[in-house]
């Protein structure tokens, strides 16, 4: 990169905020996925007004700008892989508001998921979103990515609760789409178009997002069952039926596995698959959703239902699912994590796939993730440093893509489709619906300065 | 680049960069940098081992930037042992490129145990020539800025102590029939600048029928050497300390400072080469307990003086995440008749202290500690206790900067207060 271009950023900025040694760009060329793309330099605004400076500046010189906030992304959507300026953009990370009345927030991009959600709590509303991130995630990067998290089957997913947006686009002009009205429509849902773009169409630096009522009470549930298919039949019946529990977790063997290795908590690793289900609202609601859910794990065939009173009990469940990812770390370093979804009634014949995939390319693999909604987490633990390896891992991540699209899913149920999964959006789309996607992107970013190498630009 | 980076890359490969340790590291939260994150700095230290990036003067400012507080250690959901890994960095970084000439005398004035208290027991002397009293008698400023020491003239030290511990007291304490016979580890913090605190443990220990030693012979612990990287000087004091620890024949290894314990305990399994006293280390090791565990264990007594205050505790790091020493100390103070002991929000947070962190990056130090400060003031607490004097001195340094009448004790100063040994 010119040196002019360093020196007017720094001019813009200040020099703190500009860091162009190989050191610093290191420590901004990755997020939670395993490759690395070192960007030439790396700016921190502190304003909107500085972002689009930049964003105008990098257009002036052609150079590409990929916003970032804590680059905790799985599909690599923040790595700026062809180099040029990382925007990142956690300066900005004020809660302007939180506007009980109208049940609405104003959030600046930058602000972390959890500090939002304890400030929402704070105010006696609910943010459902809860990626597994949220400790270290920002709200931009949730909306770029459109992360979603164990609520998504009763509560929806990021997009669900973005009412508007202000945006930097790639000319460096600043917009509002969308506002903070929960019921207005003036012209197309055009806000929703920056939702799950990963920075490709403009770069988010405000949302209003909707805030719901906080449930009163909530109860957890493990359902233990002998046959997979018996524990999935149970997730589109219970859903078919009409309880909508909060969350609906699934791990199979080889997961409970796993984790029974590293817990020694007492888990069945007979069992062919564990339920773990949540469900939430007023006290008496709950009871009755309670029943249900546990008539129809018992109408499909759980042999046995634990049922936490307390919020002790509550965690014991919930401590299986949490150490998935400490336990894989036992088994092998690097851990590729995928979020291929299905419709929930196809979860029996896309864990199969997986497990032949698994087999096929000699792979290690658990299988988890969000049943409820059919978004499960297939994940590979592997080495990194075994290159023969990687070679399968990457050969087996794209049947397991395949699987998805054949068995009606989609490559991305929350973790977006950023470098990693680029090259594959052309089966879900279409060569018609990227043509069309290529076009959009042409219309916004004719000179496609906005995080190249991503979604319709890969 | 061969074989040399081998060892780092069994940790470097389980780094998943999920970034948890961004919501857990003290110095990210104070400077919103990705390279104080552990991830960012596995990160440069992979690049190291790919060849990619030389050790150069750079990187070793920024793997300084870490305080060394275990919290990404514990937060790490794929057990990636970062504290390990960047006090090996820090080595390879000081083996390249030097320390600093203040660092490198420092440290071997270390070495010569007689020569380095000759040198404070003068320094306590004339220490007014260069520090002046701080307002209200809080301790002491520097008169002009010591930027080669790390003290800025705004930063408030207690005094060095006019007799050490160790002086003032014989090197064994006897009981009559002692239930036991222990080595009080002093260390440095402790024997030259709170020995108030110093012989508080004596008397616990002697309240408890224990015969005390306080080995005359023993060292610096070598923290502040290995942790900036100088393995010779930190080798060369623990393998003196492990020496004149073994040669006694006591139950137990007392230390009442949270760095010496944790590097007794731990960090010498890391230093010590000779495998004769490595052997020697691990019987010693197992001996190694911080006071309030020795009390907790032995059972605190129950005829306690009421001591009216409302408390709260601070847990050192090399304390909680170090030795894994958290309820002991709260076990006492809540004992403690007619006192209220209140749990401030983050206990365990680092204070910002980080051993010679503080005197490089003073500012950044000053953050993390005000976020100490608010979470100990909400409490409404007069006394802050805990167990580190490196903490202590970090915290009473912030609380004289505000004015706060906050006092800030040794757990074992207030046991002892209740014990009725003052």
């Amino acid at each position: 990169m010119e040196q002019q271009v360093i020196t007017e950023l720094k001019q813009l900025l200040g020099r703190q905020y500009v860091m162009d040694r190989l050191e610093d760009r290191i420590c901004y060329s990755f997020d939670a996925t395993f490759r690395d793309f070192p960007p030439d330099v790396v700016v921190k605004p502190g304003s909107v007004e500085e972002v689009a400076a930049i964003v105008k500046l990098a257009g002036q010189y052609n150079i590409p700008v990929t916003a970032r906030g804590a680059a905790t992304g799985l599909s690599g959507g923040s790595v700026p892989v062809r180099g040029g300026i990382s925007l990142v953009l956690t300066r900005l990370n004020r809660i302007i508001e939180i506007d009980a009345a109208n049940r609405v927030a104003v959030v600046e991009a930058g602000v972390i998921t959890e500090d939002f959600v304890n400030a929402v709590n704070k105010a006696g509303l609910f943010y459902p979103p809860d990626p597994a991130s949220a400790k270290t995630s920002t709200i931009g990067g949730n909306i770029a990515e459109c992360a979603g998290g164990p609520r998504g089957v009763k509560y929806g997913i990021t997009r669900d609760y973005v009412l508007g947006l202000e945006v930097v686009l790639p000319d460096g002009s600043i917009i509002e789409a969308g506002n903070r009205f929960d019921s207005e429509m003036a012209g197309p849902d055009w806000g929703m178009l920056f939702v799950g773009s990963e920075g490709t169409l403009g770069i988010v630096t405000k949302a209003y997002l909707r805030l719901v009522d906080k449930p009163q009470a909530k109860q957890t549930l493990l359902a233990i069952f002998n046959s997979l298919d018996d524990a999935a039949r149970t997730v589109s019946g219970m859903i078919a039926a009409g309880t909508i529990p909060t969350t609906l977790e699934i791990m199979d063997n080889q997961t409970i596995c796993a984790v029974e290795d590293y817990l020694q908590a007492g888990l069945p690793v007979k069992a062919e698959a564990i339920l773990l289900i949540e469900v939430d609202g007023n006290a008496v609601s709950i009871s009755t959703q309670a029943e249900h859910v546990m008539k129809a794990c018992r109408q499909w065939g759980a042999t046995e239902i634990q049922v936490a009173s307390t919020p002790a009990d509550s965690d014991k469940l919930w401590r299986a699912r949490k150490a998935i990812s400490p336990a894989c770390g036992k088994i092998n370093p690097t851990k590729i994590s995928e979020d291929a979804t299905v419709p929930r009634s196809q979860i029996p014949a896309m864990v199969r796939r997986l497990r032949e995939i698994a087999q096929k390319y000699d792979l290690k693999m658990v299988i988890f993730g969000h049943a409820g909604d059919g978004n499960l987490h297939p994940n590979i633990l592997s080495n990194k440093h075994n290159h023969q390896e990687m070679e399968r891992v990457e050969q087996a991540v794209e049947e397991l893509f395949k699987a998805a699209l054949d068995l009606g899913g989609t490559l991305s149920g929350e973790h977006g489709i950023g470098y990693m999964k680029a090259p594959f959006l052309k089966w879900e789309t279409g060569e018609t619906g990227f043509a069309a996607g290529q076009k959009l992107k042409a219309a916004v970013d004719p000179q496609g300065v906005l995080n190249p190498g991503k979604l319709f630009t890969a | 680049m061969d074989n040399k980076y081998d060892e780092w890359q069994q940790q470097l490969v389980k780094c998943i960069r999920c970034g948890t340790c961004r919501s857990v590291c003290p110095v990210f939260q104070a400077s919103d940098n990705e390279n104080t994150t552990a991830r960012g700095k596995v990160k440069l230290l992979e690049a190291v081992s790919e060849g990619k990036l030389a050790l150069t003067p750079e990187l070793q400012t920024r793997m300084s930037k870490c305080l060394l507080c275990k919290a990404c250690v514990t937060g790490c959901p794929s057990g990636v042992k970062t504290d390990e890994l960047f006090l090996s960095a820090r080595r390879v970084l000081a083996a390249a490129n030097g320390l600093p000439l203040a660092k490198r005398l420092a440290f071997t004035g270390l070495t010569y145990r007689r020569l380095f208290d000759l040198g404070l027991r003068t320094g306590a002397v004339f220490q007014n020539i260069v520090f002046k009293d701080a307002p209200d008698g809080i301790g002491k400023m520097a008169r002009v800025s010591l930027p080669g020491a790390g003290l800025s003239q705004r930063r408030i030290i207690p005094p060095l102590a006019t007799v050490p511990l160790r002086a003032r007291l014989p090197e064994t304490s006897r009981v009559v029939s002692p239930q036991a016979r222990v080595a009080f580890y002093t260390g440095c913090m402790l024997n030259y600048v709170y020995p108030a605190a110093g012989e508080a443990i004596v008397k616990l220990l002697k309240a408890h029928n224990v015969e005390v030693v306080l080995p005359s012979r023993q060292s610096c612990c070598g923290t502040p050497a290995f942790t900036a990287g100088d393995y010779r000087v930190g080798r060369y004091l623990a393998e003196e300390n492990v020496k004149i620890l073994a040669a006694g024949n006591y139950d137990a290894v007392i230390t009442g400072c949270a760095s010496c314990g944790a590097a007794l305990k731990h960090e010498y399994g890391f230093i010590i080469e000779d495998p004769e006293l490595k052997k020697a280390w691990q019987l010693l090791a197992g001996k190694v307990q911080d006071i309030t565990q020795f009390i907790a264990d032995t059972g605190i007594k129950q005829d306690l003086r009421a001591v009216k205050a409302k408390i709260t505790y601070h847990d050192p790091c090399h304390l909680v995440r170090g030795m894994g020493v958290a309820k002991e100390p709260r076990q006492l103070l809540a004992a403690i008749p007619g006192a209220e002991f209140v749990e401030m929000k983050d206990a365990a947070k680092c204070c910002g202290a980080g051993g010679t962190f503080s005197m490089t990056y003073y500012d950044v130090a000053r953050t993390i500690n005000d976020w100490k400060l608010d979470n100990a003031a909400a409490t409404g607490a007069a006394i802050l206790a805990t167990g580190c004097s490196a903490c202590r001195m970090h915290i009473a340094d912030g609380l004289g900067q505000r004015r706060s009448p906050m006092q800030v004790v040794h757990t074992a100063e207030i046991m002892a207060r209740a014990y009725g040994l003052e």
